[in-house]
């Protein structure tokens, strides 16, 4: 079937063009015998998703430039997200083990809970169904903007000047009037005088119009005025926004450009970050609590321990050399110092290190013990022992010490010393001390840095006879190299974050351009006497009746703002 | 007179004022009738007196709110208390800005209480200035909390007129079925604001006259170090306990119309933070509720939405649904910026990630979308009037839902706004 698209200006229009996108007449029957107000949605043109024979990319097309359809995308999105807060997430959790999940979620909210869990909602914001909404919001974005700009512009391009009476009379905002445009009433007029006298009517009206800064178009006895086209462009600019944030959420599946990691720093220690070329030390770690003084009554009452600030002394190396040649030491060169706090995390060339939280975690970290004789107290010399990486021999004075064994968080295991974990929790040395009065194999010494260990696993005992001879002690609290903290810290790369600051900041923009200032128009043509008057906005009407009004009682026609209104009930 | 005691009243003198300024303007439209008077010209004094003093009323509100700044030595909007009342000063300030551009006395009647029934709300929650934790030790503080407030209070204006609209044009002589499902459904919105008076009139009121009751409890907590320990939890209620926590032993109890003891204890899995006390405050709301909504029917022999209607008379119904709109569309960028951009912001710099799905986020986006739906269904879709009018009414809901029913209900990053 051909539908004849053809209006009597002799335009030809698109098929689904509602009004005649150059004089404006309704283009159906149907509307044409209506008397309400015109719909003036995109001005009545045809939307690219309005194709007579539809193909099916043209169906996939249409299916997702359809508001109903993007309305629809919004409200399941929305009741989703909302399940996905009715319990903890997954993501919460270190541990994510599913045995323990679903324990979790068991015991903790019962059998909803479990329910919860098996049906995947703990997991709502990680799943294919919900990336998959957002996924469609996305595509729905993208198809009715294009679907709906381009013919927009087009139309608000070429617009005439001279509308159809029809478009003008049943706009939401109309007046008909007869004009008394004889110039001298005595006298008869021709139709030559009259449209003299309505050309210059027009000519008042536009420079009135002007002063309300419409811009005017004037076509003899017709007029167009036309003020913050711009506006129209607003939601187009915001659903890019939109658009260039959700991509630029999605960039963050590109292979190295995210990153997200929590490792512990303890003091005083530097250490890899895995899968980066840079080392991070943790210098110095300080917490600090409110006095109770600072604190309201409750809080105090209750004990409460409230930190003010926690902070880490961080230095940032990178390897320059011998990375990852586990022989030798690895070449470090400091690029950033900074103390990183809550809201101000150390931030170089894409690296984010914040401070997440922190642990008291009281650690040897070395001593510097001093051998002496048991008997006369005499000194002989000292060295420092460290605990991560201890050498495999001191010397101290005339005295050797081969390191034999170390054992971090030593344990008896059947008889036999075994460590429980690489943390020096309960540190013990075992050594074979050569020197002056002992044999040339050496005697084995075990030491134990921390008192209580010594006292507990019995340390005189174990070394027995040499034990009353030599000793190995800390001298005072200055030889004790103690970290009392580990710092969590989160380590981020996120390569796609200016993106995302960039598309937020255009929806915005979009949003402004789109509320704030609202497209105008008004439309006038005088036909011998007779003047028709139509005004349209796409929203706030109240201002737009009553610029109009305004406009016309400085023309010399009383009208009051409200009787302007045909879309109501008044006339 | 130090700052702490000049904020505290100056609020109370807003509160006083916007009560005022509430009267009036009912005067401003019921006083039309009386004798010997101009009605227009009535209206307009009043309506102008009216404003006059809620702009007053506002003076005061800010005063407070710079004392209180001072006293605390940051920016008061770090708690439930704070921030209601910012939220409050921030609906009158959108109702000054939309009642500049329409000057309708009638905006004064519903705006206005929306306004103070926040303020008697956030007086429910703890006063005391709090410190601040590490996290809220940013500039972002005062930028994203004053934005995202400016925002939800041109929804709350925008919730004024959707329920201005949805009185003014429910019919309560037609008797056919959807007009009275319509009315039941608007009885029930104004019951759920009865409700609301009803949970901060009974708070408030066993608060002053020192109501207590404690409950002990014993938990077994993990510490930092992944320890479990037994520690002894006491769980203070301001309303006498009708439901007692679950597991728990009552300590001590101000009887209460001879009842010494609770009534039953709430069921095991109820267990969340507080658990005991919150369905304690939920029944107390409703059956305090029901008893004000009650009277209050007996008294007028009709619903109460007839018994305001009148007051909408003479009223545009199209004027209502504009401001609505407007109000609505004014809030939603201001909104998108400070709820959602601005949070994001300051999410990356405290938490190293601008989105982490933590539930407040996540109904802040929840709100967001339904005003986007309420947005697209209008221009697209043509929903004005009666639809686009509750939709402006249940998406307030969502807001207040998202700012305290979040802190409430479920925990999260946010739940230091303390509650």
């Amino acid at each position: 079937m051909i539908e004849n698209t053809k209006c009597e200006c002799g335009h030809q229009n698109a098929v689904g063009t509602v009004l005649c996108e150059s004089c404006g007449k309704p283009l159906s029957e149907e509307l044409l015998r209506g008397t309400g107000p015109l719909e003036m949605r995109y001005d009545g043109v045809a939307r690219r998703s309005m194709r007579a024979n539809p193909t099916p990319i043209d169906r996939v097309w249409n299916f997702f430039s359809s508001v109903k359809v993007a309305v629809y995308l919004i409200i399941v999105t929305l009741l989703a997200a909302s399940l996905g807060t009715i319990f903890q997430q997954e993501n919460m959790f270190i541990n994510r083990d599913p045995a323990f999940l679903l324990s979790y979620y068991k015991e903790n909210y019962g059998w909803f809970g479990e329910l919860y869990y098996r049906l995947g909602l703990s997991r709502t914001f990680e799943s294919w169904w919900f990336r998959g909404l957002l996924f469609m919001i996305g595509t729905s974005l993208v198809v009715c903007s294009l679907d709906r700009v381009l013919p927009l512009y087009r139309a608000l391009k070429n617009q005439q000047i001279r509308k159809h009476p029809t478009f003008i009379l049943r706009q939401k905002v109309s007046y008909a009037a007869t004009l008394p445009l004889d110039a001298h009433p005595s006298e008869p007029s021709g139709p030559a005088d009259q449209e003299e006298a309505a050309r210059r009517w027009v000519e008042r009206m536009s420079a009135i119009l002007k002063k309300q800064r419409y811009r005017v178009h004037t076509d003899g006895t017709a007029l167009l005025a036309e003020k913050n086209r711009f506006s129209r462009w607003g939601p187009y600019i915001n659903h890019i926004g939109l658009i260039i944030f959700l991509l630029a959420a999605l960039a963050r599946s590109v292979p190295g450009w995210h990153m997200d990691e929590y490792y512990g720093f303890l003091e005083g220690q530097t250490q890899k970050i895995p899968n980066t070329p840079y080392y991070l030390k943790n210098e110095k770690f300080t917490v600090d609590f409110y006095k109770p003084e600072e604190l309201p009554e409750g809080m105090r009452n209750q004990g409460a321990l409230v930190p003010k600030m926690y902070e880490t002394q961080a230095v940032l190396y990178r390897c320059a050399a011998d990375c990852d040649d586990p022989s030798k030491q690895p070449v470090l060169e400091e690029v950033a110092r900074h103390n990183i706090l809550v809201n101000h995390p150390l931030k170089y060339k894409g690296l984010l290190a914040y401070q997440y939280d922190w642990q008291e975690t009281p650690q040897l970290i070395s001593v510097r013990a001093t051998l002496k004789n048991r008997q006369t107290g005499e000194a002989y010399g000292s060295f420092v022992l460290d605990m991560k990486q201890p050498q495999d021999s001191y010397v101290a004075g005339p005295y050797q010490l081969k390191l034999r064994g170390y054992y971090p968080e030593f344990a008896f295991e059947n008889g036999a010393p075994v460590t429980k974990s690489n943390d020096p929790k309960a540190p013990a040395f075992i050594f074979t001390i050569t020197g002056p009065d002992l044999p040339p194999e050496g005697e084995p010494y075990i030491y134990f840095p921390r008192e209580i260990d010594r006292e507990q696993f019995g340390q005189d005992a174990i070394n027995g006879a040499l034990g009353r001879k030599l000793e190995l002690a800390v001298g005072s609290m200055d030889d004790v190299q103690v970290a009392l903290y580990t710092s969590w810290l989160n380590i981020r790369v996120d390569k796609p974050l200016p993106y995302i600051w960039v598309g937020a900041a255009i929806t915005v923009i979009g949003l402004a351009m789109g509320f704030y200032w609202q497209h105008r128009r008004i439309w006038l043509r005088i036909d011998g006497d007779r003047l028709l008057f139509g005004a349209h906005t796409n929203k706030n009407w109240y201002g737009l009746r009553r610029e109009a009004a305004y406009a016309l009682n400085r023309a010399g026609i009383a009208v009051d703002a409200k009787t302007l209104e045909t879309g109501g009930k008044r006339s | 007179m130090n700052f702490a005691s000049l904020s505290a009243q100056a609020l109370l003198a807003a509160f006083v004022l916007y009560c005022a300024a509430f009267l009036l303007s009912v005067l401003a439209i019921t006083g039309k009738r009386w004798s010997n008077r101009d009605p227009g010209e009535h209206a307009r004094r009043f309506g102008w007196i009216a404003f006059i003093v809620s702009a007053v009323g506002f003076a005061c509100h800010v005063v407070y709110f710079f004392a209180r700044w001072r006293a605390a030595g940051h920016i008061p909007t770090s708690n439930m208390y704070e921030f209601l009342t910012f939220l409050a000063m921030m609906i009158i300030l959108a109702y000054i800005i939309v009642f500049l551009i329409y000057r309708l006395p009638v905006l004064g009647v519903f705006a206005l209480p929306v306004g103070f029934i926040v303020i008697a709300y956030a007086s429910v929650f703890p006063h005391d200035v709090q410190p601040l934790i590490p996290s809220l030790q940013s500039n972002w503080l005062k930028i994203h909390v004053t934005t995202a407030a400016a925002g939800e209070a041109f929804f709350a204006v925008g919730f004024a007129s959707g329920l201005m609209y949805l009185l003014r044009t429910a019919d309560y002589r037609d008797s056919s079925k959807p007009a009275g499902a319509e009315r039941t459904a608007l009885e029930l919105t104004l019951f759920v604001i009865v409700l609301l008076i009803a949970f901060i009139g009974s708070t408030l009121g066993f608060n002053a006259a020192g109501y207590k009751a404690q409950f002990v409890k014993e938990v077994t907590v993990t510490d930092k170090a992944g320890q479990e320990q037994t520690i002894t939890q006491i769980e203070q209620y301001v309303l006498p306990p009708i439901a007692a926590p679950y597991g728990s032993r009552l300590e001590s109890m101000t009887p209460f119309l001879g009842m010494k003891e609770p009534l039953f204890v709430t069921p095991s899995w109820m267990n969340g933070v507080n658990a005991g006390r919150k369905l304690n405050t939920i029944i107390w709301t409703v059956l305090t509720g029901l008893i004000l909504y009650g009277v209050l029917r007996l008294i007028a022999r009709r619903p109460l939405g007839a018994v305001v209607q009148p007051l909408l008379k003479g009223m545009d119904p199209e004027d209502l649904d504009e401001i609505g709109y407007r109000s609505i569309a004014i809030g939603y960028p201001i909104y998108t910026l400070g709820a959602l951009v601005f949070a994001m912001i300051w999410a990356n710099e405290a938490w190293g990630r601008f989105w982490g799905w933590d539930p407040k986020e996540v109904w802040a986006l929840i709100t967001w979308l339904f005003y986007a739906a309420f947005l697209h269904l209008r221009l697209s879709r043509g929903w004005q009037g009666k639809r686009s009018a509750w939709l402006a009414v249940s998406g307030f809901i969502v807001v207040m839902f998202t700012l305290v029913g979040v802190n409430l209900l479920i925990a999260g990053l946010h739940s230091y706004a303390g509650v």
